[in-house]
């Protein structure tokens, strides 16, 4: 399907805070009981609509295990967008998050939008990390914050969608170099054209017209 | 240097002989070892030690760089040598002289030299190739064992200096040929190892792509976590984009190893497919098989290529993935007309055997089981004249002996595709055979045809072919297993025709007899798989099987034979015929039940040996072979004896055969008691269900039929209220006729002035009768006053012939004889008169009997039953008998109401009847009525004119005698009574005249 814009994301944090269960809500919207321990990585994909524009994302979801630590590194760099999880029940798995910010922050181009989320927040009896904590640390790293349950759905398409909207205002504001598909974006092939204004906003970089 | 394009078009051997020893290398050769004239040569080792020793210890980097070098050029003639005692500076070299490009180059080159069997290969002999692969893993291993050594060589890499990296990347590619796992491994820890070697693909210089290309063959080679990491750095664009740059399947070996290495990222790995899908990579695919319209003269490299490009195909649409991922690549690949473009390959003319032969295989893959896909499949054409549909032209070649054996293989195949869930297909299969559509004229072959054809063929492949792709065409299709069922063959002349079942069981029977090419133990190994899928799952088969007396004892004969290795397929696969015979069997034929199929089993072959029989079949080498996968491929025609369908069917029903033979006729009967107990509570709620279904639509039916019936009625009762209506007309009309009458009598009578007409019919003949009465009293005055007048003429007579006078006498004579011609005229006057008056009686009495008639016309008043349809339905309770027993009194009622609403029905029906009668009654009585109304106008009509005529005459008779009076007068006789006569008669006459004046 055309798109005028591709993202690439990816899903982080500890093992079992719900990645997978996050991505499976979001682009089958379906919910999965058991925990299938993720090996590696595995990718999936949907389309949304920002601003009247078709947005592909793509999205690769990593394994939590430490042992997959030196796989999923792989990763931060070609992304544009990733959805830093903790589960709200465990407070270890917020305690975690500087570890996993830093190794993202050295991984990944300096431009990849974070998005923060804690999740589960169905299971509200078992709380251990407070909302105002999540925003707390969101406000001091500079990450948005959100919190999500991938089992009632909630806020988890607005979870995927903001990061992509906080994307889309990075490309308008001309701070990601497009056409350097390293960083996770990549222009609609019936859109290059309609993008050289983009381009040339960005100090006259070429692009020009490329369409015939 | 080596100019780049060199090492791109002669790849292999890999490295081409790099010139010989630089010149600089050779003097210091001759340096340490001595010129070749100098005596005693040095070993090998010596002078590679003495090298090892100026490059460990040697404080200018020129004496290490020549020393380096000099190694180099030894590497591949003193492998072992350098490889064990220069490894250790070699890598040494490259942790401390890594500014100098050049030495660092040669050290690659070196250690590639020792680590690589590449150069070798050709040189070596068969045998001792062995020793030469232990030889390059054993170096890598040393070389490896510092994971830091791999690291390192990764920095090398990022170099852009061609001198540096193009080693590199010769050097790492092959240590992961010699120790992938462990190098892969070494690489994925390594921080960025993987994305930083993905930056080959976008370096300019070709061969260090083209290498590049290579080096991620090796590293992708069974890894699914690298393969997704190469994934995730855009491998599938660049390399599509490097296939298009090259000219897709024109373009040279890079295309083939791009092609490979996508082979390498998509092949069961289920992430990156889904990203291939995601990504909008299938519609790039497309373009691949655009081929013109010459296909002749193809270069090996296209073919390759082309090869290639299925095969990728394929990897995307394998029965081996998960049935999602399959699917919507399927439908993908539908959409975007790349299944499309394959299939005008398939019926282009010029393509290479073996391209024919994968796109055949492709084109199945791409279709099975997806049904969009396999109707486009199914409207395919061949461009021959008369056009052909792809699924004939392609059974054709699978039937046709001249055909290589892997193209009818891949045919097959695409049949099984084709019929793979899709119940369309396998009917529109059948229906060919099927009698009703058999095409008469012969013009057309149709795929039923040439099945059987190839069932019945001399060629024993394809009797097994045919007797497989039928098979597939009934699997999982109840209907269409007995569908077949009814195909019959005309054998020869004379004979009658043999129904299909049985003619395949015939060749069984007979089929050592029949010269066939090929192996006879293929035709049977295929009719009995044949026979065994139409029979599995279908009673009426089995039946029809059994039907046969001579089927059992065939099958019997030949599992108890004891005979060799060769028949023991056929053994068990006979064996689970019979167990097929006995599981689905129905009981319907008394001489074949289960259990005296079973006591047959145990008489002629026993119990122990009919199981260790069916066993035969899973155990056949060649079984496990077939279960593996859909397709079928075989290293040679003899292998063909397992079909991958049949072989899930033997695992369903080996168990279940062994299950059933096993069990004592006691276990037999209750647990068929049981079933039979269930399927009975099954079938009664089943059968009440049926019956209160039917009856609600009787009911239903009753309720139209009762409200249809009471329109009807009304339609009636208002055709009743209009004859009547119209009888009333009638009526009126009459009595009009009849006023009118009347009114035409007092003109010319004067009788009946004072009558008045209202239509009903007893005062109208009572007028009538006194209108009679009063013609009557008329007819006597009329009468009286001729007898007078006659007197009166006779006394003029006498007068007169008293007087008489000749020329009086003459006269009076004269008037005399007139006189009794008036008489007799007067005479016939009377009779006439009589007569009208004998018609007007009988006419009074016709209207006598009219109105009787009249009488019996009455409409009767009706009384429609009321139809109740109050029936409820109960609801079903739980245990059977609370459900019989409702069941029964529901249906009591039921059938209560129907009869009922029935016998109302039948009132009323009966009712219509009696009115159409009265009806008809009715319309005849008008008829009648009408009819005399005419008759009586008629001879209304005739008196009337009759009475006209006697007024005239009476006129003229008055006149006659006035005459005669006066002529009596002039002669002197004197006329008596004269004027009371004369004033009378005019009296009358002029009363006659006023009444007429009057009216
Ligand atoms: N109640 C609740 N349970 C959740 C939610 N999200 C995930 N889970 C459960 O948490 C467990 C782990 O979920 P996963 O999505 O497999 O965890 P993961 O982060 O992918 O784990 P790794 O693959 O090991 O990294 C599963 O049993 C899920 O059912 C949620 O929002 N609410
Ligand atoms: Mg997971």
């Amino acid at each position: 399907m055309a798109y005028a814009y591709l993202f690439k994301y990816i899903i982080i944090g500890d093992t079992g805070v719900g990645k997978s269960c996050l991505l499976l809500q979001f682009t089958d919207k379906r919910f999965q009981p058991v925990h299938d321990l993720t090996i590696g990585v595995e990718f999936g994909a949907r389309m949304i609509t920002i601003d009247g524009k078709q947005i592909k994302l793509q999205i690769w979801d990593t394994a939590g295990q430490e042992s997959f630590r030196s796989i999923t590194r792989s990763y931060y760099r070609g992304a544009a967008g990733a959805l830093l999880v903790y589960d709200i029940t465990r407070r270890d798995t917020f305690n975690h998050l500087t570890t996993w910010l830093e190794d993202a922050r050295q991984h990944s181009n300096s431009n990849m939008v974070i998005m923060l989320i804690g999740n589960k927040s169905d299971l509200e009896s078992r709380r251990e990390v407070k909302k105002e904590e999540g925003e707390a640390f969101a406000r001091e790293h500079g990450l948005i914050f959100m919190e999500t349950s991938a089992k009632t759905a909630s806020n988890v398409e607005e979870a995927f969608i903001n990061t992509a909207k906080e994307i889309y205002e990075k490309i308008q504001e001309g701070v990601f170099d497009i056409n350097n598909e390293a960083n996770g974006i990549k222009i609609g092939p019936q859109h290059a054209a309609s993008n050289a204004t983009l381009a040339g906003n960005q100090g006259g970089q070429q692009a020009g017209g490329g369409c015939c | 240097m080596v100019e780049p394009g060199a090492a791109r078009t002669c790849r292999r051997p890999r490295e081409p002989e790099r010139a010989g020893p630089p010149r600089a290398a050779m003097n210091f050769l001759r340096g340490v070892m001595g010129g070749p004239s100098a005596g005693a040569q040095p070993s090998g080792a010596e002078t590679i030690q003495k090298l090892c020793d100026r490059v460990a210890s040697s404080t200018l980097l020129d004496d290490r760089r020549d020393a380096v070098r000099a190694l180099k050029s030894l590497s591949k003639k003193y492998r072992l040598e350098v490889g064990f005692q220069a490894m250790e500076h070699l890598i040494n070299v490259l942790q401390t002289d890594r500014s100098d490009s050049e030495i660092i180059g040669y050290t690659l080159d070196t250690l590639f030299n020792i680590v690589s069997n590449d150069l070798e290969e050709e040189e070596q002999e068969e045998n001792s190739q062995k020793q030469v692969d232990d030889l390059g893993r054993q170096f890598t291993e040393i070389f490896i064992k510092q994971q830091e050594n791999v690291t390192l060589l990764l920095t090398f890499l990022e170099e852009f200096d061609f001198q540096v990296r193009w080693p590199g990347v010769k050097l790492l590619t092959s240590l992961l040929k010699q120790q992938g796992p462990q190098v892969q491994q070494i690489i994925l820890v390594s921080p960025m190892g993987v994305s930083r070697l993905m930056d080959l693909l976008a370096d300019s210089r070709e061969v260090i792509r083209n290498d590049g290309v290579l080096l991620l063959q090796q590293l992708t080679k069974s890894n699914a976590a690298i393969q997704k990491i190469v994934a995730f750095e855009n491998a599938f664009e660049r390399l599509l984009d490097i296939v298009t740059d090259e000219g897709n399947s024109d373009g040279g070996i890079v295309v083939e190893d791009c092609l490979l290495l996508l082979q390498n990222l998509l092949k069961n790995n289920n992430s990156n497919q889904n990203f291939f899908k995601e990504g909008s990579y299938i519609q790039r695919m497309k373009p691949w098989f655009e081929v013109g319209d010459d296909n002749s003269g193809w270069s090996a490299q296209k073919v390759t290529n082309l090869h290639l490009m299925l095969q990728l195909v394929r990897v995307l649409v394998s029965p081996t993935n998960p049935p999602g991922a399959t699917s919507s690549c399927q439908k993908t690949m539908f959409h975007c007309g790349l299944l499309q473009q394959l299939c005008t390959i398939l019926m282009a003319t010029g393509v290479p055997a073996d391209i024919l032969t994968e796109t055949i295989n492709t084109v199945s893959e791409v279709i099975r089981g997806c049904q969009i896909n396999q109707d486009y499949f199914a409207s395919v054409n061949a461009p021959s004249n008369p056009p052909r549909s792809a699924i004939v032209v392609l059974l054709m070649s699978m039937v046709n002996e001249r055909q290589p054996f892997v193209l009818r293989c891949a045919v097959l195949y695409c049949f099984q595709c084709f019929l793979y869930k899709n119940q369309k297909g396998q009917g529109e299969i059948v229906s060919t055979l099927l009698p009703s559509t058999i095409d008469a004229t012969g013009n057309s072959v149709s795929a039923g045809q040439l099945l059987c054809g190839g069932l019945f063929s001399t060629d024993s492949l394809s009797n097994w072919c045919a007797a497989v792709a039928l098979a597939h065409a009934l699997q999982d299709n109840a209907t269409l297993k007995e569908q077949l069922l009814r195909v019959q063959l005309a054998t020869s002349i004379g004979n009658p025709p043999v129904s299909l079942l049985q003619q395949c069981t015939n060749i069984l029977s007979q089929g050592d007899k029949i010269d066939r090419r090929g192996s006879k133990v293929q035709t049977r190994v295929g009719l009995l798989m044949l026979l065994c899928t139409w029979l599995s799952d279908c009673p009426i088969a089995v039946t029809h099987f059994l039907h046969n007396s001579a089927n059992i004892p065939f099958l019997t004969g030949q599992i108890a034979e004891n005979l060799g290795e060769e028949e023991q397929l056929v053994q068990g696969l006979c064996a689970l015929l019979l167990g097929i015979c006995i599981y689905y069997n129905d009981n319907s034929l008394e001489n074949c039940r289960k259990e005296k199929l079973k006591q047959l089993i145990e008489k002629r072959i026993g119990k122990e040996n009919f199981i260790e029989k069916l066993g035969f079949i899973s155990k056949h080498e060649l079984y496990s072979r077939a279960a593996q996968k859909p397709q079928p491929s075989f290293s040679s025609p003899d292998h063909m004896m397992f079909d991958h369908e049949f072989t899930k069917l033997v695992k369903e029903l080996e168990g279940i055969i062994t299950k059933a033979i096993y069990k004592s006729s006691e276990e037999d009967k209750q647990e068929e008691e049981v079933k039979k107990t269930l399927e009975q509570h099954d079938n009664i709620v089943t059968h009440y269900k049926k019956v209160i279904r039917e009856q609600d639509q009787q009911l239903e039916e009753l309720k139209q039929k009762v409200n249809t019936l009471k329109s009807q009625n009304e339609q009636l009762q208002t055709a009743v209220t209009q004859q009547m209506s119209q009888i009333q007309q009638h009526k009126d009309q009459y009595n009009l006729l009849k006023v009118q009458l009347g009114k035409d009598n007092q003109h010319h009578t004067s009788h009946s002035n004072t009558l008045q007409m209202n239509g009903i019919q007893p005062e109208e003949i009572s007028k009538l009768r006194q209108e009679i009465e009063e013609l009557k009293n008329k007819h006597e005055v009329l009468q009286g006053q001729l007898r007078e007048k006659d007197s009166v003429i006779e006394n003029m007579k006498s007068l007169q012939s008293e007087t008489g006078t000749n020329e009086q006498s003459s006269q009076i004579t004269a008037g005399l004889e007139h006189g009794n011609e008036l008489h007799r005229e007067l005479e016939a006057l009377r009779i006439q008169i009589q007569s009208q008056s004998l018609d007007i009686s009988k006419l009074q009495s016709e209207k006598q009997e009219l109105l009787q008639q009249m009488g019996l016309f009455r409409t009767t008043p009706y009384c429609w039953g009321k139809a109740k349809n109050t029936a409820s339905v109960p609801a079903l309770g739980d245990s059977s008998a609370v459900i019989a027993a409702k069941n029964s009194e529901l249906e009591g009622r039921l059938l209560q109401e129907i009869k009922e609403l029935k016998n109302d029905v039948k009132a009323l029906s009966e009712e219509k009847a009696l009115l159409k009668q009265h009806l008809d009654s009715v319309n005849s009585t008008v008829a009648v009525l009408q009819n005399e109304k005419s008759k009586l106008q008629q001879e209304v009509a005739e008196s009337k004119k009759e009475q006209d005529d006697l007024l005239v005459l009476l006129a003229d008779q008055d006149q006659k005698i006035l005459a005669l009076k006066n002529k009596l007068k002039e002669l002197g006789e004197p006329v008596e009574d004269e004027d009371d006569i004369e004033s009378g008669d005019q009296g009358d006459e002029d009363e006659e005249e006023e009444g007429e004046e009057e009216d």
